[in-house]
């Protein structure tokens, strides 16, 4: 996500074009997830170390080549706003709705999307199998291996899309760490939405809303110390994975390694 | 039926010196690959990495301020580094090192700013203490959480971590409370002189902080290898499954370990501000408790080994600075090469051992992936 | 229709598989017969391209082939059940049948048309599967059913099936049988891999027996005795028979369980009201096929599952927490891989997983070592594990040497109970004998001994007396002397018989 953010905005500062930008972000996410991929899949790599090491880097590289961007000075393209024409001047709703970048739309297309393809393809399905039962898919003439493959680079791509988001949605710059641990919360709103993309949806429009909900505390003012507004989604994740933990199914395999040598 | 045995000194589960030495091999490896990946994204920066890399090592051992430097940042990452080292043994994998040591930070300085009419002796051990408790109490969640209702240590950690820096940043914003009034920055004041750990060396920076590090690296060694407790704590992190089935009250195990990991990063974030920065100020630690990480598996997850790592990743951390000042290399790259090393340790196969035991102890886990990045 | 000429794999370690020719006919049931680890699995898996032949050639329909994934051998027409099934227990049954399999219109599932073909087959074959079920949801012998069904789907020729009835029930096994008759009578081959001997001469037309990775020889089924096939199986003419014992007439009650039930993980009733005392010098077999409560009733009794009504005694005492007083009780769980040993640890570092707390180990919290490795020493002598030294990884030991740490581990310190879960589970005769043998040692010491076992055969050689359990529940109870292995095949199906 961080490294999608970061390509994201040094493509559109050097093109100008969104599209490429968005492109860009898109395959250094994708990129930096076969890191992960040849690690945790054919080097069998324990996933959490990996996963680790992976985030390291990702915040090391944007954090050595942060001044190189920096030096850049020109304004950047950001995600054009669907206009939607009267539809917006509907009171309440409209602004709501109908006033939101193409992100935005995206995210929301996206979810049903995913939803269809893993649940209505015969592509879904294996993905779906080689999180539950590696040796099934395996015998069922699958190959794992390409599978997980595709599976870390998908997840690879997105959240690089997601970090395109995130820098070009409204601010058009890159801070270091942007990504703020987001990509951490999503796991907690896998939890949260039992592993399903459509409840999963909705449990990052809640993050999205604790998110939100700091900012305008800090911008109005509020009695509270504004760090306790900071603190909110981190609170808010953590309270989620106490309350709901137990309650929901991760798929059997989940973060296991699969060696075909093991009988 | 021919059979190779394994003996177990040349296994990283084991925990002697000449362990340490013959499995060395690989880390070694892994730096060197780390170095030659890093030279070439130095490279593409267009500097040589030659002298990069040799301004690291002036920065580091070039004179006698350098080596002080070096020791003065290898201290809290060997602290640090040899919590997440029980952690790892005893099937915990703490990545809230960095929210325990804020927290720790906070709790030593506290004590360090009153004004207590003890000897300084008592003055700093009552900070570190303070220091301890601080982050056992920040684990006290997490633990409470792994331990009794199974769910994984690695997303709650990292979250608290946000809390623990947020809650320090008020702390230090406030001048009722530990905040430094009309600082251009915030930061807290300045501990009291009796609280500050002594220096080892004149007119340099080297701080006390070294030897306590030194000798818990001794004493969690004799520990893990030698006492009723480590091997106790060995076993749960083996295979919790086994030794509940010998009546080893894994649960309990776990919480109590977790507890002592939160008292070392807290006594890291202690030992750091008594011994050299004297006050807080946001971000202070430059995400040292993340850094734990790779020091502890560098160090093959054994408490001699990890000494070995933790000056290692300290004189990189003493020459970045030189290197960003004379070849213009962002200090970040040491980072990056923190990185590099821990994937060349997977890559390599060095984790390998520790994979297949480590069986979550009741419920599905939460594990890091590679969303963040 | 099949023909496996010089198969040779090898391990690391050890040749699984050494120059074995093999071939099966059109329309034949084939037994592959050998003891555990005699290579019949490896064959198997190299036929079906899980695992790559370092030498040899295999031909289908006299066409030389090079079976290089499972893919190969499904185009081919090889299908096979794994012992361990291959099925997703969070997806339903229709959903295990499509996955892997060609689609109408792909990317698109066609679920309309495989639920038609599904329900056509449950039909013809008479294997009776709810297609939208989860699998976990499922009986065992419906997975089962659903595996066959999943190779009837991609028209399989040649089925193999490995060790199909470990986990079925009689009645069940004696479906699956007339299923594959059908399956036969239709011009397909099976191969069916097992170490029953009275399996093989029920349902095989042809017989090979393999040993130590090597081909023994192959056999028609009139000319193959039962004698003659476990002398081929093992090298030497060894049943099991009753084992001899002294007999012990002090009997006195060591545990005495009331009225005991417990849930299962999933919440599930496992146990229901179990009454059952075991005596001193006398070793209880429980009977069952696995999974009717006979884990659970032995967590139980060392206090790992606490029961959600009811009681345990042990000598008076009564059982409130994991029992960790290795003088009172010995246990050696179903999984010595993932329960029984830490496999990362070294000989002497498991032996005294029981007694580190205990003097002489113990000085103070400080652990002594050098008493632990002597007593090691003393542990690999007495009980005759095989190791070159008590340093070595437990790992590295064969599977009957690493269960005989467990016990020596769990046995010497003499305790007044030893419970035996399943301990002879993936071990070679050889080794199951003299797993045998020490546990009748304990009993002759005076201890009470429960052995659960899902091999009659082993139940029947073993115990003073025997319980079967069903469905959670004593189904019965008999002397072990005179036992009739009938009824206790009835008990097991879950027929009470009074006695």
């Amino acid at each position: 996500m961080l490294v999608g953010a970061f390509t994201g905005v040094a493509i559109a500062l050097i093109t100008k074009n969104f599209a490429l930008a968005v492109i860009g972000a898109i395959v250094a996410g994708g990129l930096l997830s076969l890191i992960f991929a040849y690690l945790a899949v054919s080097r069998r790599g324990d996933q959490m170390v990996t996963g680790f090491g992976v985030n390291l880097l990702a915040t090391g590289l944007t954090l050595v080549l942060l001044p190189y961007l920096n030096a850049i000075r020109t304004r950047t393209v950001l995600f054009p706003v669907i206009d939607a024409g009267f539809l917006k001047d509907i009171p309440l709703l409209g602004p709501m709705i109908f006033d939101q970048s193409i992100g935005v739309w995206m995210a929301l297309i996206l979810t049903p999307m995913s939803m269809w393809v893993l649940y209505k393809t015969t592509w879904g399905l294996s993905l779906r199998a080689v999180g539950e039962n590696s040796k099934a898919v395996a015998t069922a003439g699958l190959s794992v291996i390409k599978l997980r493959y595709i599976g870390v680079l998908l997840g690879g791509l997105f959240a690089g899309l997601g970090g395109a988001f995130l820098a070009l949605n409204n601010i058009g710059f890159f801070v270091a760490n942007m990504t703020q641990s987001r990509g951490f919360i999503v796991l907690a709103a896998l939890v949260v939405g039992k592993w399903n993309p459509l409840y999963f949806g909705i449990a990052c429009i809640l993050f999205g809303a604790a998110d939100a909900l700091q900012l305008r505390a800090q911008a109005f003012g509020s009695v509270l110390p504004y760090q306790v507004y900071l603190m909110l989604p981190y609170l808010l994740t953590i309270a989620a994975l106490a309350g709901l933990v137990g309650r929901t199914q991760a798929p059997k395999e989940y973060a296991k390694p699969y060696d075909p040598t093991q009988a | 039926m021919k059979k190779e045995y394994q003996i177990n000194q040349l296994q990283i589960n084991s925990l002697g010196i000449i362990d340490f030495l013959l499995a060395s091999s690989r880390p070694i490896f892994s730096v060197i690959m780390a170095f030659l990946v890093s030279g070439v994204i130095i490279l593409i920066q267009g500097i040589n990495p030659i002298d990069a890399f040799s301004a690291i090592i002036r920065g580091a051992f070039g004179n006698i301020g350098s080596i002080a430097n070096t020791c003065v940042r290898a201290t809290p990452l060997l602290i640090g580094a040899l919590g997440m080292t029980l952690g790892i043994r005893g099937g915990i994998f703490n990545v809230g090192a960095e929210g325990q040591l804020y927290i720790g930070a906070a709790a030593a300085t506290t004590v360090g700013l009153l004004p207590l009419p003890v000897p300084s002796w008592l003055h700093i051990t009552l900070s570190l203490i303070a220091g301890i408790l601080g982050g056992s109490l920040f684990a006290v969640l997490p633990a409470f959480l792994k331990a009794y209702r199974g769910i994984s240590e690695i997303v709650v950690t990292i979250m608290l971590n946000f809390v623990g820096i947020y809650f320090v940043s008020y702390l230090i914003h406030e001048p009722n409370l530990i905040g430094k009034a009309d600082a251009s920055y915030a930061q807290s004041r300045d501990i009291l002189p009796s609280a500050a750990l002594p220096v080892l060396i004149k007119g340099t920076s080297l701080h006390f902080g070294i030897i306590i590090a030194v000798v818990l690296a001794l004493i969690l060694f004799s520990v893990l290898k030698y006492s009723r407790f480590g091997y106790r704590t060995r076993m749960v992190g083996a295979n919790p499954e086994a030794a509940h089935y010998v009546g080893v009250n894994v649960k309990r195990s776990i919480f109590t370990t977790f507890l002592m990991v939160g008292g070392f990063s807290g006594l890291m974030g202690a030992v750091e501000i008594l011994g050299f920065k004297h006050s807080i100020f946001d971000y202070f630690s430059g995400g040292l408790g993340y850094d734990t990480v790779a020091v502890s598996l560098l160090g093959g997850v054994n408490p001699l080994g990890v000494i070995v790592s933790a000056f290692f990743f300290g004189s990189l951390r003493a020459g970045g600075n030189l290197m960003q000042q004379t070849v213009g290399v962002s200090t970040y790259m040491v980072q990056v090469i923190q990185a590099l090393v821990v994937l060349f340790i997977v890559g390599i196969g060095f984790m390998k051992p520790r994979i297949r035991k480590q069986k979550s102890t009741t419920l599905q886990p939460i594990e890091t992936n590679n969303l963040e990045g | 229709m099949l023909q496996m000429k010089g198969i040779t794999k090898n391990y690391p370690s050890v040749i699984a598989n050494d120059k074995i020719s093999f071939d099966v006919k059109i329309g034949e049931i084939h037994a592959l017969l050998g003891e555990n680890g005699a290579g019949k699995s490896t064959l198997m898996n190299v036929l079906y391209g899980l695992q790559n032949l370092d030498n040899g050639e295999i031909f289908i329909n006299g066409q030389q082939i090079h079976i290089s994934s499972p893919k190969v051998a499904a185009d081919a027409g090889i299908g096979m059940v794994h012992q361990h099934f291959m099925l997703v227990e969070n997806m339903t049954a229709l959903e295990n049948v499509m996955l892997g399999l060609h689609q109408a219109k792909p990317p698109l599932l066609d679920i309309k048309g495989t639920r038609e073909k599904f329900n056509s087959i449950v039909e013809k074959y008479g294997l009776v599967v709810d297609p939208d079920l989860p699998v976990w949801q499922l009986s065992v012998g419906e997975q089962q059913w659903l595996e066959i069904i999943k190779l009837l789907f991609r028209d399989v020729k040649l089925l193999i099936l490995d060790e199909p009835t470990a986990v079925l029930t009689p009645a069940e096994a004696h479906q699956l049988f007339t299923t594959l008759r059908f399956l036969i009578s239709e011009g397909r081959s099976i191969v069916f891999i097992t170490h029953k001997l009275d399996e093989v001469q029920e349902i095989a037309d042809r017989i090979t027996v393999l040993r130590d990775g090597k081909l023994v020889g192959t056999l028609n089924k009139e000319e193959a005795s039962s004698f003659q096939l476990s002398t081929m199986m093992v090298g030497r003419s060894v049943t099991l028979e009753r084992r001899p014992r002294p007999i012990i007439t002090e009997k006195s009650p060591v545990v005495v369980i009331e009225d005991l039930q417990c849930k299962n993980e999933r919440g599930l009733t496992a146990l229901k009201s179990i009454n059952l005392t075991m005596y001193s010098g006398e070793i209880l077999g429980v009977a069952g096929v696995d999974g009717n409560g006979q884990r659970e009733l032995a967590e139980c009794i060392t206090g790992l599952h606490l029961p959600t009504h009811g009681k345990i005694n042990i000598l008076g005492k009564l059982v409130s927490k994991v029992v960790d007083d290795s003088s009172l009780l010995g246990f050696i769980p179903e999984d010595r891989h993932r329960t029984g040993l830490i496999l990362d640890f070294t000989v002497y570092e498991n032996l005294v997983m029981r007694t580190y707390k205990d003097p002489p180990f113990d000085w103070h919290g400080k652990t002594n070592w050098g008493k632990v490795k002597t007593f090691a020493k003393e542990l690999i002598k007495r009980y005759d594990i095989r190791t070159p030294t008590e340093i070595v990884l437990v790992n590295t030991l064969s599977g009957g040497n690493q269960q005989k740490v467990v016990v020596a581990r769990e046995t010497n310190g003499q305790p007044s109970v030893v419970i035996a879960s399943q301990p002879t589970r993936g071990l070679d005769l050889g080794a199951i004998e003299t797993l045998h043998e020490l546990l009748i040692k304990e009993r002759n010491r005076g201890a009470a001994v429960m052995f659960i076992s899902t091999e009659l055969s082993e139940v029947m050689a073993l115990s003073d007396r025997i319980i079967v359990m069903f469905n959670g529940e004593i189904m019965g109870e008999m002397d072990g002397e005179n036992a009739n292995v009938l009824h206790v095949g009835e008990m097991m199906m879950g027929h009470r018989i009074e006695n």
